[in-house]
């Protein structure tokens, strides 16, 4: 038997033998193998092709149709094998695959409802262009009530009950001293919001001895108390619905005349004053809830401020955001907000 | 204040439904807070005629009574009280009735004997606090006719919340005045028909006003032979249902005065007053005084009393002395009426905490001109009620007479304030309707003068808000504002309000959950932390003791938290706070320092459940999240060093970046954190907002190419002492400073318990900017490196 035939036969017998063992190999590193050890640089078709350089043309020509033919094969039972174990691998994973098996959590973070209120009360308001601005929560009995026209000894000090830290410094009772801190170091025309911290002497089921504000003012020439009714309708459109009803009440409030209370129509009941037959507990059958005050800036406000109340008007609004919050989210107990508890703050994402 | 309906019907004649006046009142910035029937309980009770009157045959305490109810037979009814007698009138409670207290009447055998009602003392109809026997009700009463009717019962109370402005409406006679204004009705006052008699009151005492600032008038009328009793019942029952209890006679006339006319009003027993004067002066510093409460109140010299010719009788405005009150053996009245100064009144008030109705209406202001009517008025009817004589006569000194204040008013004023059409006619018509002059001869710039009992109206602003609170607030239309304006916002504004804002939305992507903690704690949460004293800020005035200082940190607030949660079973928490801190610092406006800080708190479980394994929160938890908010913010790497003797954290780690220190994190001391029931470990870190906040602002942005090249990476094991940091190797690795090393980072760490060495995996990058690094390039930097470090730190490799 010639050496090339000897070849040729040595290159079927190969073929013979990895056709076998390549469509039996059982898994991805022994078909990997496999391929390597046939079809590899040094593989055994290569050893078997190392041999071809010592036959004569024809034997050559033989021998090299058949080694080619063979790698094909070769490459072929590999190929068919390769897709082979990935179907399989494939059904192996939907066997038994549950997908009710819990997922593989990842903490929630989340805001404070009261950040989350506060944040879309103050979007509103700087959407139409009100700047925010921020201040000190230790304040100066000048700032939180003598330029805000509460005079010494004056009843009206008494609606705010204030907790002190001196003589005359104290927890801020209102967002206001931000209207005085802003117009003393801006000209109108102003429009700012201040959202922040304030603190009052009073705790019970319904008063918190801290609790947030936002207060809102603008001071324009010619600033009117129905700017001041479209600016607030327009904030409560966005934060209770287009639907909600507002009412203006007459009020008091040192810092601004003339003053109003403003209610909105129930969040409970729509304004019924009854839900399902039961007298509605948010607005006591009312049918009316407040949500904040407001009014125009007192002239004497303004003077306090170097702003001629001659020339320039200005309306100012102040809310309480746990107050917003709990109608908006229907939340009953104030002291929710400050317990923190995780059940509860996870409502709010 | 309350306000009787019927009371109010006495001076206005309104006959609409009360929900209409209700609203009305509302709408007029007279707030309805609440409307109540307060006898309505009484509703069933009808007026009985007692017939006969026999003693019971088997108990001596009882009668047997028939009494005629006015419709079938008369009722025999069963009755204990001793008053009861044939030919009284009196309240009966039918089989069926409910009484106010619950009870329901049902035909019952006492004793024997059958009873079909029952007859009802004053207490047991809600009428009175305590009563003697049963009512008997005044005579010639047609029997069957219910009690409400009978004794004009059948009454409405509203509450109205009144704002410190409208001191006028501390009355019944202001709220009828605004009724009558609201509704175009009339309004009466009660006629007052003085019938006196004897010697001249102020040839018997006169008045002394040294100060006439502090009391602009004072008057007094002496009303002779009185006898002290209870007053009749329509004046007990009008107190009550104004919420004022019954007292006797005289001082209920005070009171009754006061509720209608809203002028305080006081009477003494003259026959305990000293001399022939009255002096109205201020108190000696530190003095005593009884007040008729039964206390003894010391006094300074802002407080004002009244003076008999020997002693203090009474604490001007606030309340009588116990030395002078009326008693049962009373039989001479002085009675005061007088105008204090309004801050006078209420300092003392506040200071003493002693806020009576007197002077919660003294300190918001009286009716000068109108307190003459009311002290007439109250004679009048002490007359009536106790069998008194008005002496002729008044006993006065007004050195302070009131002065009207004419106001300018503009009508183009308030159309350009309100942003309405005002009708002059409207506005004119309404300063008239409430009780103002209008003086119309200037028409753009009218003068009005207001009521003397409109004390709030002082200038054009205040006007302008009585016209439109009579207009009706809730009619201004709405518009929005316009405003022509620079967009030019300086810049100090509006950095810390989105920085703030950014910290809290990392933390939320951090998976933590935001807490609002109170900004005062206890002295003694701050002692529990082992907090320095100096530099808190105490709250000088707290509501209590766990409130009585402001936060020089967040953690003993963000603990708090963390105590309700354990305590509700809720185990594994991840919370934040992002609130200031306080400091007490000289140099500020407001002698503090407020400072943001962002508070951190990991306690439980550092996976959720299943899947994961189950494993506990540690340092590399807390760490992970710092780093990772630096490098959110664009920091570099900060430093991390162990900071000894920490107050409330060990370990506790200090965390600073390029000088600036930004905060500490680590464990809470076991002890501290077993008091917030965090008994299975809890980590916190603090840091300093303000601090990152600069560093943010100041970091430079600026982009460096992608490497063209590919790394290689080789790893390394060393075995050092367990006592060694890390940091230390990284350190010598980075002052190494091969050219071609490029990273080295903790790739692994076997920690034996208990082994006195450690082994650790540094995974070293190496990479060069312009070629692709041989094996033998690599193998010479990383031996390099290796050498470097056995020679710098006593490492073995494994």
């Amino acid at each position: 038997m010639s050496s090339g035939q000897a070849l040729i036969e040595e290159l079927t017998a190969l073929a013979g033998e990895a056709k076998n063992t390549l469509g039996q190999a059982s898994s991805f590193e022994a078909l990997e193998e496999l391929r390597v050890a046939y079809l590899g640089r040094k593989g055994r078709l290569a050893q078997i092709m190392a041999k071809l350089p010592g036959l004569t043309a024809e034997e050559k020509r033989q021998a090299g149709q058949t080694a080619n033919t063979v790698k094909e094969e070769l490459t072929a039972h590999y190929t068919v094998r390769l897709e082979g174990l990935k179907r399989a691998q494939d059904e192996a994973m939907l066997a038994g695959f549950d997908p009710a098996l819990p997922g593989r959590s990842h903490p929630t973070g989340g805001l404070h409802p009261l950040s989350l209120v506060s944040d879309e009360i103050c979007r509103a308001f700087s959407g139409m262009g009100f700047e925010v601005v921020t201040g000190p929560e230790i304040e100066t009995d000048f700032y939180n009530f003598e330029a805000l026209n509460f005079p010494p000894e004056h009843p009206a000090r008494d609606m705010q009950d204030t907790l002190y830290i001196g003589d005359n410094i104290l927890l801020r009772t209102h967002t206001s001293p931000l209207q005085v801190r802003t117009l003393l170091s801006r000209k109108p025309p102003v429009a700012a919001i201040a959202p922040g911290k304030v603190y009052r002497r009073d705790s019970d089921i319904t008063h918190s001895p801290m609790f947030h504000q936002i207060e809102g003012f603008l001071v324009d020439k010619g600033v009117t108390m129905a700017d001041l009714r479209g600016t607030l309708t327009f904030f409560v459109h966005r934060i209770f619905g287009p639907d909600t009803l507002v009412r203006f009440r007459p009020s008091f409030f040192p810092f601004t005349e003339p003053s109003a209370e403003v209610d909105i129509s129930c969040v409970m009941c729509e304004g019924k004053g009854h839900v399902g037959g039961q007298t509605c507990r948010v607005c006591k059958s009312t049918g009316w809830v407040e949500i904040l005050g407001c009014g125009m800036i007192d002239p004497n406000v303004l003077k306090a401020v170097d702003i001629d109340p001659e020339v320039y008007s200005g309306f100012a609004f102040g809310m309480g955001v746990e107050r917003v919050t709990m109608l908006k989210y229907g939340v009953g107990d104030l002291r929710l907000f400050f317990e923190n508890d995780v059940r509860f703050l996870g409502q709010f994402a | 204040m309350l306000l009787s309906l019927n009371w109010l019907r006495e001076f206005v004649p309104y006959e609409g439904p009360v929900d209409t006046l209700a609203d009305r009142l509302t709408m007029l910035g007279l707030e309805v807070e609440g409307v109540s029937r307060p006898f309505a309980a009484t509703a069933d009770v009808v007026v009985g005629h007692v017939l006969t009157r026999e003693k019971h045959p088997d108990a001596d305490k009882l009668s047997v009574c028939t009494v005629d109810v006015g419709q079938g037979e008369p009722l025999q009814i069963v009755c204990g009280a001793a008053n009861v007698a044939a030919g009284l009138c009196v309240p009966v409670a039918r089989i069926g009735t409910v009484l106010p207290g619950g009870l329901t009447i049902k035909k019952s055998k006492i004793r024997g004997v059958e009873s079909f009602g029952m007859i009802c003392s004053e207490s047991e109809l809600g009428l009175a606090e305590k009563s003697e026997g049963i009512l008997e009700l005044p005579a010639g009463l047609k029997p069957g006719k219910t009690l409400a009717e009978a004794m004009n019962l059948d009454d409405v109370v509203l509450e109205i919340g009144i704002t410190p402005n409208r001191a006028d409406c501390l009355s019944v006679l202001g709220l009828a005045r605004e009724a009558a204004m609201a509704f175009g009705l009339p309004l009466t006052m009660p006629s007052v028909h003085l019938k006196e008699d004897g010697p001249d009151a102020s040839t018997l005492v006169s008045i002394r006003i040294p100060e006439p600032e502090l009391c602009p008038v004072y008057r007094a009328r002496i009303i002779r032979g009185v006898e002290i009793k209870a007053s009749p019942a329509w004046m007990r029952y009008r107190l009550t249902a104004m919420g004022q209890r019954p007292v006797n006679n005289i001082v209920d006339v005070t009171n009754y005065v006061m509720l209608e006319l809203g002028q305080p009003l006081h009477a003494f027993d003259r026959s305990l007053l000293a001399g022939n004067f009255i002096e109205i002066s201020r108190a000696a510093e530190g003095m005593r005084f009884n007040t008729l409460d039964g206390q003894e109140r010391v006094l300074t010299t802002r407080d004002l009393l009244i003076r008999d010719g020997a002693k203090a009788v009474a604490l001007a405005g606030v309340m009588g002395g116990g030395n002078s009150e009326i008693s049962e053996r009373s039989t001479e009245v002085l009675l005061e009426c007088a105008v204090f100064n309004p801050a006078t009144i209420r300092k003392t008030a506040r200071r003493l905490g002693l806020s009576s109705e007197s002077s919660y209406r003294y300190e918001r202001g009286v009716d000068q001109p109108g307190s003459l009517f009311a002290m007439n008025r109250a004679a009048a009817l002490m007359a009536e009620v106790a069998d008194g004589r008005v002496l002729p006569g008044i006993a006065e000194a007004e050195p302070k007479p009131w002065r009207s204040s004419p106001i300018g008013f503009r009508p183009a004023k308030a159309v350009s304030l309100l942003g309405i059409e005002l009708a002059n006619d409207f506005c004119r018509k309404t300063f008239q309707g409430l009780g103002c002059d209008v003086d119309l001869t200037t028409a753009d710039a009218w003068t009005i003068t207001p009521p003397p009992a409109r004390q709030d109206l002082e200038r054009e602003v205040d006007l302008i808000e009585e016209v439109a609170r009579v207009y009706g607030m809730d009619r201004i239309p709405a518009a929005m504002p316009k405003m022509l304006k620079s967009l030019e916002v300086p810049d100090r504004l509006g950095a810390e309000v989105p920085f703030m804002g950014r910290l809290k939305t990392w933390a939320c992507g951090a998976g933590l959950r935001e807490t609002v903690n109170y900004s005062f704690v206890g002295q003694q949460e701050l002692d529990l932390l082992g907090l320095p004293g100096e530099g808190r800020v105490p709250v000088a005035n707290p509501l209590s003791e766990d409130q009585n200082v402001m936060r020089t940190e967040l953690a003993p607030g963000l603990m708090k938290a963390v105590r309700h949660n354990l305590s509700q079973g809720n185990a594994t928490l991840r919370l934040f706070e992002l609130a200031k801190a306080f400091t007490a610092d000289s140099a500020s406006e407001t002698t503090v320092r407020e400072a943001h800080r962002l508070g951190i708190a990991l306690c439980g479980a550092r996976f959720g459940s299943f899947p994961w394994p189950e494993e506990k929160v540690d340092y590399s938890d807390l760490k992970g999240l710092v780093e990772q908010l630096l490098s959110s913010l664009g920091l570099p790497d900060a430093q991390y060093a162990v900071q000894k003797d920490h107050p409330w954290l060990s370990p506790c780690v200090q965390v600073s970046l390029d000088g600036s220190v930004l905060g500490v994190m680590g464990r809470v001391l076991q002890d501290v954190a077993d008091s917030y029931e965090a008994k299975a470990g809890l980590w916190m870190a603090e840091l300093d907002a303000e601090a990152l906040m600069a560093l943010h602002q100041h970091r430079s942005i600026r982009f460096r190419g992608l490497p063209k090249f590919p790394p290689s990476r080789r790893d390394v094991t060393l075995v050092m002492p367990s006592t060694l940091s890390v940091g230390e190797v990284l350190g010598a690795v980075r002052a190494h400073k091969a050219a071609i090393l490029e990273d080295v980072a903790v790739h692994d760490l076997f920690e034996p318990e208990g082994a006195p060495e450690k082994n650790v995996t540094f995974r070293v990058t190496y990479r060069h900017a312009e070629r692709t690094l041989t094996d033998k390039d690599v193998d010479k930097a990383h031996n390099g490196l290796c050498d470097a470090l056995s020679k710098a730190l006593p490492v073995r490799f494994q």
